[in-house]
């Protein structure tokens, strides 16, 4: 990196064309001055016109020199700069770009290397535009990019209304899910308010004409006030609404917020004026809080005991808090930012959605997985060999274990993955091995053995198929 | 094994798909220096010749005459230098910052910063704008880079020429394109095109030739004639010459072969097609957007086999095929259970990706991956037993029972003793 930002000073501070201005400015002056001389005082005009120009020869002959001096010196610092570019990616040429690309059909060596072999990569992918685009105007709502959503959602329709006016069929019936029918907005809003209300959320609607543009600007509404306002109010709201869904996922959401209120109301309003007749002014948090308390927790459910019973006796330390017992309890609390965070999971879980982008996430680990890829389709080419398993990827591509999302069952005797067609299952001891080692263990026998431990079994009903 | 994989982020590797983004500024460079060369040699060429006409015995003001026009020249050079002078600016100014950007990510330690988070964000801003100028959906691009404020990393006017020069070719509707932009293109590139060996002006002088056949007026025919003795001789592909005999001996409407297809308007798209091979060639463009690469590498490295099976938990709710028939399709779904897990949904589960996903492979394990202590329902689903546990207590199950969490509330309940340890290996 250090190579490439020499060589880009270098670059910047003199191979650049500003050399060669200035020599064409003298040029310039040197023709202006023969002008003025010649056009200048008749006397020696007509005499030393001629000489005149032929004094000119030789200086605009050294400018032309000079001025091609001064391109070398940019040619040598590109060149310098290709040199260090060349060296950062020394061997790491995995997309097709070696040398100054100069074959034509070198683009894309890993879509190649891998596409011979399963049909699928990344040239694979230019057949799924429709589903592709469709990811991506998902992606933009879900970031909040609503401007930039509705000008691809209205370019993509575009193209694709001229490209079907050409015969070409695609895939676009995405768009529709798309497309907010300006006529209907209204009534339709009232029609999804309704649904959610029942906690019919997974009804046909779902997918209704600018179902997720409404719901993504709901969520950065109420981001919006949870961040930059420190306004607690629609997250609350929006938690009730949805309170038993959230339930069903085992979300704090709700008890979060409500504690994070108590919180804000206990420490800050100190100077509440409403509150300031009734009671010493210190008070007034606390007892905001202790009124907040009694109409809010009663509804949560019994798991919060314990916290709940924390915070109301943290109303008894009211003016030393800091001194007390319960200090930890306050200092310790949920950030907004965490609960920002909680919120958004909580918000995209109920819409079924990942709570941060499957691009990000997707493009991160292919970004960790192609050195692998790239290398292995280098070998390929090199041994002339090919990749035969089309429903499985040839080598480990690692990833971290943030990007586990499920559970992996790799048969112990066959090393297969336990698949749709060739399950895990599980054996009376409890060791699993997938079905088809199993049939093969088991074939021509009656009983057979655990090949993991002494246990002896039927074979008839001996295997339970387990969901991993 | 998976959890045993460091998160450690070797940058060199990590910036397979960054390539280009240092290259493009640099070849650009390298064409604007090559027309600076080329303005100079215009400019030193005609002040030569004029100044050399000027020594012969002429009139004072003839020479003045000269002079001022010597003067224009050189001014008009440096009117030029000056335009290139500034592009070049613009260049160094984006490639400083790209370098920056990458730099950037030589000075996170492991992909567990935070710092890589939002680094990993601009890549894929950057992705994206890459792929929606691909697709000439300029204005979404333009607003996209914008928004993000990476304009200075991502290549706007590069695509917005390439594809107006594209869709000229391409021409409207099924008619016939227009070569003379692409041909301004070709000059402007000689040099370069010449030295990678593109076909690309002859083939589009040739539908040039091709135009003037069709028109079957004999002073067109003329022209067609002295157009192919004008470009398609010399050192070039002999082929081309012959192609153009051939194509005149033929009428339009013939329909013997190759000439029934040189005549058809489909060799617009073909030139546009070849346009943009020999376009990103010469910058040293990926030929396909570089979101696919990632993509593809990336599906396939999250892909498990139970991303689409019917007993994943995960499956997203808006599967797609809905939309094309809604209502057989919506009553043949059952209504998806409403999940829960304490796990991040899968990406390749989730609806934005999951048909995208389902024809690529899926990652290949050697080893089991699983969570500490696997427990088994009755019902066969299997669980880590602590977050089994939690989860129960999070859904409020009395003590002593479990429920499956997968089934939310409503779930079938069991005596914990009912729940079995699960051996995998």
């Amino acid at each position: 990196m250090d190579a490439l930002l020499t060589a880009h000073n270098t670059l910047t501070t003199h191979a650049n064309l500003s050399t060669t201005l200035t020599t064409v400015d003298h040029l310039i002056d040197l023709l202006q001055q023969t002008r003025d001389n010649i056009a200048g005082p008749p006397p020696n005009t007509a005499v030393s016109a001629p000489l005149q120009i032929a004094k000119l020869k030789g200086p605009i002959r050294q400018t032309f020199e000079k001025v091609e001096e001064d391109l070398k010196e940019v040619n040598k610092g590109l060149n310098g700069y290709q040199k260090a570019w060349k060296e950062k990616f020394k061997g790491k040429d995995g997309l097709g770009m070696e040398g100054s690309g100069e074959s034509l059909g070198g683009g894309g060596g890993v879509g190649l290397g891998l596409g011979a072999g399963s049909g699928v990569a990344s040239g694979g992918l230019a057949g799924q535009k429709g589903l592709v685009e469709r990811a991506i105007a998902m992606h933009l709502l879900r970031e909040g990019e609503f401007h930039v959503a509705s000008t691809f959602v209205k370019e993509v329709s575009a193209q694709s209304r001229s490209r079907n006016s050409d015969g070409i069929e695609e895939n676009h019936s995405w768009l529709d899910d798309f497309t907010t029918d300006s006529d209907n907005v209204d009534m339709e809003d009232e029609h999804l308010e309704d649904d959610y209300e029942d906690g019919e959320l997974y009804g046909p609607e779902v997918m209704e004409r600018g179902y997720l543009q409404r719901k993504f600007a709901e969520m950065y509404r109420i981001l919006d006030a949870l961040r930059n306002h420190h306004n607690l109010a629609p997250a609350i709201h929006w938690a009730n609404i949805h309170s038993d869904e959230l339930g069903a996922r085992a979300s704090n959401l709700e008890f979060e917020l409500a504690r994070l209120r108590f919180v804000e109301l206990y420490t800050s309003s100190k100077s509440d004026p409403e509150n300031m007749d009734d009671a010493d002014p210190s008070f007034s948090g606390p007892i905001a809080a202790l009124r907040y308390a009694r109409t809010t927790f009663p509804s949560f459910h019994p798991r919060y005991t314990h916290e709940i019973s924390a915070l109301l006796g943290a109303l008894a330390f009211s003016p030393s808090l800091p001194t007390s017992p319960y200090h930890t309890l306050f200092s310790q609390e949920p950030t907004r930012a965490s609960i920002a965070t909680l919120f958004t999971t909580s918000f995209t879980t109920l819409l079924a959605l990942p709570s941060s982008p499957p691009l990000l996430t997707t493009t991160n680990a292919g970004a960790l997985a192609l050195p692998v890829l790239t290398k292995y389709s280098h070998i390929l080419s090199r041994t002339r060999s090919s990749w035969t398993t089309s429903q499985e990827l040839p080598v480990e591509t690692p990833l971290p274990g943030s990007m586990n999302f499920h559970n992996i069952f790799v048969c112990p005797v066959s090393k297969e993955q336990g698949t749709e067609a060739n399950w895990p299952v599980m054996l009376p001891c409890g060791h699993v091995l997938a079905r088809e080692s199993l049939e093969a263990h088991a074939r021509g026998k009656g009983r057979c053995k655990c090949p993991y431990c002494p246990v002896e079994f039927r074979v008839e009903g001996g295997g339970k198929r387990v969901f991993i | 094994m998976a959890e045993l994989i460091s998160t450690k982020l070797d940058p060199d590797s990590h910036l397979l798909l960054d390539q280009p983004l240092l290259r493009l500024p640099h070849e650009l460079l390298r064409k604007n220096l090559k027309s600076a060369q080329r303005h100079i040699e215009i400019a030193n060429k005609g002040i030569a010749t004029s100044i050399q006409t000027l020594t012969t015995h002429s009139s004072p003001a003839d020479t003045l005459d000269a002079l001022d026009a010597t003067l224009l020249k050189a001014q008009t050079l440096k009117r030029k230098l000056k335009a290139l002078h500034a592009e070049e600016a613009t260049l160094h100014r984006q490639q400083k910052a790209r370098i920056a950007h990458l730099q950037e990510l030589h000075d996170i330690p492991t992909i567990a910063d935070v710092k890589y988070d939002v680094w990993a964000q601009t890549r894929l801003d950057r992705l994206l704008v890459d792929y929606l100028l691909r697709q000439n959906y300029l204005a979404s691009a333009r607003q996209l880079a914008e928004a993000k404020g990476i304009v200075d990393l991502v290549d706007i006017p590069v695509f917005e020429e390439c594809g107006r020069i594209e869709a000229s070719l391409c021409g409207v509707h099924g008619e016939y394109g227009d070569v003379r932009e692409a041909l301004g293109w070709c000059a402007e590139n000689k040099q370069a095109l010449k030295k990678i060996g593109s076909i690309l002006e002859l083939e589009l002088r040739l539908q040039q030739f091709i135009e003037l056949a069709r028109t079957d007026e004999m002073d067109k025919l003329m022209e067609a004639i002295a157009h192919a003795r004008k470009h398609f001789v010399g050192g070039q592909d002999t082929l081309y010459g012959l192609r153009a005999g051939g194509v005149l001996a033929h009428a339009p409407d013939t329909m013997v072969e190759p000439y029934k297809t040189m005549y058809a308007p489909t060799r617009y798209p073909y030139l546009a097609a070849l346009f943009l091979r020999t376009h990103h060639t010469l910058f040293a463009l990926p030929a396909h957007p570089l979101l696919h690469t990632a993509l593809s590498a990336g599906l396939s490295a999250l892909k498990t086999p139970t991303c689409h099976s019917a007993h994943n938990p995960h499956r997203g709710m808006f599967s797609h095929q809905h939309s094309s028939d809604k209502t057989t399709s919506t009553m043949s779904r059952p209504s998806v259970p409403p999940l829960l897990t304490d796990t991040p949904v899968c990406p390749i589960c989730s609806t934005e990706l999951n048909e995208l996903a389902r024809g690529v492979p899926y990652a290949h394990h050697t080893k089991s991956y699983m969570e500490d202590d696997p427990v088994v329902l009755p019902n066969g689903r299997v669980f880590g037993r602590e977050r089994l546990r939690g989860l129960n207590v999070k859904l409020g199950v009395p003590e002593g029972r479990v429920r499956d969490p997968t089934d939310g509330l409503g779930g079938a309940e069991w005596a914990w003793g009912e729940v079995r340890k699960v051996f995998i290996l």
